[in-house]
């Protein structure tokens, strides 16, 4: 009989590695779900090779009770099932950890303090396959693949110590339709690779799950998904977008929902095609959104000019990713902020937006095309790689929050020959007129123009119309901006010894380090801007003023929202910055944190 | 039969600007056939958007008194594309040059013939670029380097020894692309490009119109007098949905037929499609975002 050394834990990070198609990320998925049904508070991170089969995956899963931040630190335990996922991909893992390696494909160098353990985890799952084989004939048997990660669902949910009839139910519901030999096999598959764990584990220390008792239902869904969702609640009309990693989820979902709602969809023959079809589609009186990673979103900039001097209404969503050019498809970066803010030939006004986690994705893109409604303009909302594949468990949103609004339409006094669709007026918003309205014809139109839409070049236009369109932009810094940022005061009186201002993915795992900091006894506060551009300038000046010293950090190389603090406020702040392809980990951060702490 | 009442003319459609284009411009041509062709259409100018990209001929939008669309360059069809798509119950005219329509915005010319939209593209082509001083465009046709002896750098200001690239046939293109209409006007045969506007204005799909509008200022080669000469009408015993005697007709090799040259009845399109969606799915029970979410839990 196995003897347990377990330690109760209610936080713990697993982190599968192996070649891309061979199941690595469904058994990844597999275990989210089964550590879900346990009452367990789920974030996961993951990274693929941009080639179509083959490459290293990984696959990390955080589990916690209560509200879960970030995707971890160090993992507790390592799945590998090839050696190169091991080499690539296997490091930080904690010193006690883990290490469940598939002992038909490699044996790794034993580190100290590591328990490696190792199971043939491929001839185990293809002996339940010529199990099933000798039990039946068939070519759907002969196709099927080997159950390689449900014997490695078995084996890792033994290893924490969790109870094995969710997952026996999940392959019920699962391969039920697929007939009964193939539910057992996989059942039988589950526990060849749990007793094997079983006889294995000695007095070897291993994490124990705790369940947990949860009294409200959790959906699991990604910031790509909550993004497409949010735009459907915000009363999106028309989509028109290009297949681009690491965005394209967003327009798969859409394609398949959007046309549900009353919709439409397009795939336009490149992103300029995607941009000059939402341009069209809103003027007519939809509203519209696309979605696009940094190249698509460089081909977009013409067009974003023109909507902001036309007064279009459109919101793209960059899903921004790893380096420049081609650079890293499917790794994170935050590098397109620069770009979104001043990737504009001469000036028009735009907003810039950011999503911080994956339940602010919904939010996010409701309020983004709220903004593009109200003041008439593009706004362009950020997201990234980690963030769109991110998958956490959370209480399904709030309906009754959702607000959506609509662009002003003239009102019946103000049609008729001459509708001044460009009326210069104490807000910058002007009424628009959608086509088919009678008496609210005029031109749109990226070539300077009067208040009616005609065309004009006198310097007393020029200053009147840019003043009128720039307006909207005062406006909104006036009447909204301090809505939208999040706020995380320190605990305790007077100044923080440490004020974090970030923006982006950057909040889960910030708010991790900020408690950590806060649990050692520096006071810490937290400004995560969603607002970008303009930026809610009273609000980051009276947050700066409440601080001892302002840490700013990003997933750039240079640093680039520092850059556009520095130019907007008076500021001195540290800087913090780095673009590996790779999300920040919270012990960095608290490294930042307390190093500037101790500087004060 | 009863004659539906007349309820706008010519008129109704010409705007209060007036056109800022040079003395014996070829566009003022195309402009009053447009003009007739809408009366004759009965378009109510409300629920008519004119589209266009940048250049000489795209300033048109602002002459008719329709809602209209002065987009960027090259990228009138598939701003045209949003419009129509989200709002088949809107008629999108959209109009340009050989520029805007052939060089910079080609890439969207075999799209917009896939899509098959109801939609008309009324291309003002008069061999140059007018609006930047006198550069090649796509379909000019001068002298190679090879066959001019002598250089002009006053004409030609981007190619002053001479071409190096053979013009490109709008109407060989549309017809390999498929575009359910194809037919070519000329600006000096005002009644006949009035027909023609017409029919493509009736035409279920997508219908492009080549059309010649010389350029007196900028154009010292393919004049008025040039294509007189050189065009001449469609036979009457030509057969449109012959795909193979339309190419043959287009591509003649030492005239340029007027008339209608390509017409594929019964092509799909992106609108019907969209209709029989939109259809089934009205059939299902209404989608909420709720119930999206339902599929997550």
């Amino acid at each position: 009989m196995a003897v347990r050394t377990t330690e109760l834990t209610t936080d713990v990070t697993i982190r599968l590695v192996g070649e891309s198609g061979e199941g690595t990320i469904s058994l990844g998925e597999l275990a989210a779900r089964m550590l879900t049904m346990l009452g367990l508070e789920i974030c996961t991170f993951q990274t693929f090779p941009a080639e179509i089969k083959g490459g290293t995956v990984m696959f990390q899963v955080r589990a916690r009770a209560g509200a879960v931040y970030s995707e971890g630190d160090a993992a507790n335990i390592l799945v590998a099932l090839t050696e190169d996922g091991y080499h690539l991909m296997g490091g930080n893992l904690a010193e006690d950890g883990i290490v469940l390696y598939d002992s038909d494909v490699f044996t790794p160098t034993p580190a100290p303090g590591r328990w490696d353990l190792g199971m043939p985890i491929t001839s185990m799952a293809k002996a339940e396959k010529d199990a099933l084989k000798a039990e039946m004939e068939g070519e759907q048997v002969a196709r099927l693949p080997a159950p390689k990660n449900i014997v490695g669902l078995g084996a890792l949910l033994t290893l924490i110590d969790a109870p094995l009839t969710p997952a026996e139910q999940y392959i019920t519901d699962l391969f039920g339709r697929k007939g009964e030999g193939i539910v057992r096999m996989n059942i039988r598959a589950l526990h060849s690779g749990a007793n094997r764990v079983k006889q294995e584990i000695g007095t070897h220390r291993t994490p124990h799950i705790k369940p947990q008792e949860r009294t409200t239902p959790v959906i699991t869904v990604s910031g790509n998904q909550m993004v497409a969702m949010g735009a459907l609640a915000g009363g999106l009309g028309f989509f028109g977008g290009y297949p681009i990693t690491p965005a394209t989820e967003i327009m798969e979902f859409l394609a398949k929902e959007l046309p549900r709602f009353g919709g439409d969809l397009i795939q336009a023959e490149d992103e300029i095609a995607a941009l000059a079809m939402l341009c069209g589609a809103s003027y007519a009186g939809k509203k519209v959104m696309t979605s696009t990673s940094g190249p698509g979103l460089s081909l977009m900039v013409e067009l974003i000019n023109f909507a902001g001097q036309a007064e279009i209404p459109l919101v793209i969503c960059d899903v921004q990713r790893g380096g420049a050019s081609t650079g890293m498809p499917t790794k994170t970066s935050q590098g397109d902020l620069n770009l979104a803010v001043y990737g504009v030939h001469n000036e028009s006004p735009h907003i810039v937006f950011a999503a911080s986690s994956v339940e602010d994705c919904f939010w996010a893109a409701i309020d983004a095309l709220n903004l593009a409604e109200t003041y008439q303009c593009p706004v362009i909302l950020l997201s990234d790689q980690a963030l769109a594949t991110r998958k956490n468990t959370l209480p399904t949103p709030d309906f009754s929050a959702v607000k959506t609004v609509e662009r002003i339409k003239p009102a019946a006094e103000d049609l008729g020959p001459n509708f001044r669709r460009y009326l210069d007026t104490a807000t910058g918003i002007s009424a628009m007129a959608i086509p088919g309205t009678t008496g609210g014809a005029y031109t749109a139109t990226g070539i300077e123009h009067d208040e009616i839409g005609n065309p004009g070049y006198t310097p007393q236009l020029a200053k009147k119309m840019k003043n009128k369109r720039f307006r909207k932009l005062e406006t909104l810094q006036k009447d909204q901006a301090a809505d939208f940022a999040h706020v995380y005061p320190h605990k305790g009186e007077g100044l923080a010894d440490v004020g974090i201002i970030a923006f982006g993915s950057t909040e889960g795992v910030l708010r991790e380090a900020a408690e950590r900091a806060e649990a050692e006894g520096i006071s810490t506060a937290h400004l995560h801007l969603r607002l970008l551009s303009p930026l809610p300038l009273a609000q980051i000046e009276a947050f700066v003023a409440s601080c001892k010293t302002i840490l700013v950090p990003e997933l750039n190389y240079t640093g680039q929202l520092a850059g556009l603090l520095r130019a907007n406020v008076d500021i001195k702040l540290h800087a913090y910055h780095k673009d590996e392809g790779v999300p920040f980990v919270a012990r960095e951060l608290f490294d930042q944190i307390r190093a500037l702490a101790s500087q004060n | 039969m009863t004659t539906a009442p007349v309820t706008f003319t010519v008129k109704s459609y010409k705007s209060d600007l007036k056109p800022i284009w040079c003395p014996g411009c070829g566009d003022y041509g195309v402009l009053s056939a447009l003009y007739k062709a809408m009366a004759n259409c009965q378009l109510d100018p409300d629920k008519t958007v004119v589209v266009s990209g940048i250049g000489c001929s795209s300033r048109l939008p602002g002459f008719v008194s329709s809602y209209g669309f002065h987009g960027v360059h090259g990228r009138a069809l598939p701003i045209a594309t949003g419009i129509k798509a989200s709002r088949p119950d809107l008629k999108v005219i959209v109009v340009g040059g050989d520029g805007d329509g052939y060089s910079i915005g080609g890439g969207h010319l075999p799209h917009a013939a896939r899509r098959n939209l109801d939609m008309t593209y009324l291309i003002m082509n008069n061999n140059t670029y007018g609006l930047t001083k006198g550069q090649v465009s796509p379909t000019s046709m001068l002298p190679l380097i090879s066959k001019n002896p002598k250089i002009d750098p006053k004409r030609w200001r981007t190619t002053p020894y001479g071409m190096v690239e053979d013009h490109l046939d709008p109407l060989a293109l549309a017809i390999a692309a498929d575009m359910s209409f194809v037919a070519r006007g000329f600006s000096y045969r005002p009644n006949q490009l009035t027909e023609i506007l017409t029919q493509a204005l009736q035409h279920k799909g997508f219908a492009l119109i080549d059309t010649f509008s010389p350029c007196p200022t900028m154009n010292q080669d393919q004049t008025d007098e040039f294509y007189k000469e050189k065009t001449f009408d469609v036979p009457e015993d030509h057969d449109p949905t012959n795909k193979g005697a339309a190419f043959s007709l287009a591509t003649h090799p030492t005239g340029y037929p007027i008339g209608v040259i390509y017409k594929h009845l019964g092509k799909p399109s992106m609108q019907d499609e969209g209709w029989v969606l939109h259809e089934r799915l009205a059939a299902e029970p209404p989608a909420t975002v709720e119930g999206l979410f339902k599929k997550y839990l």
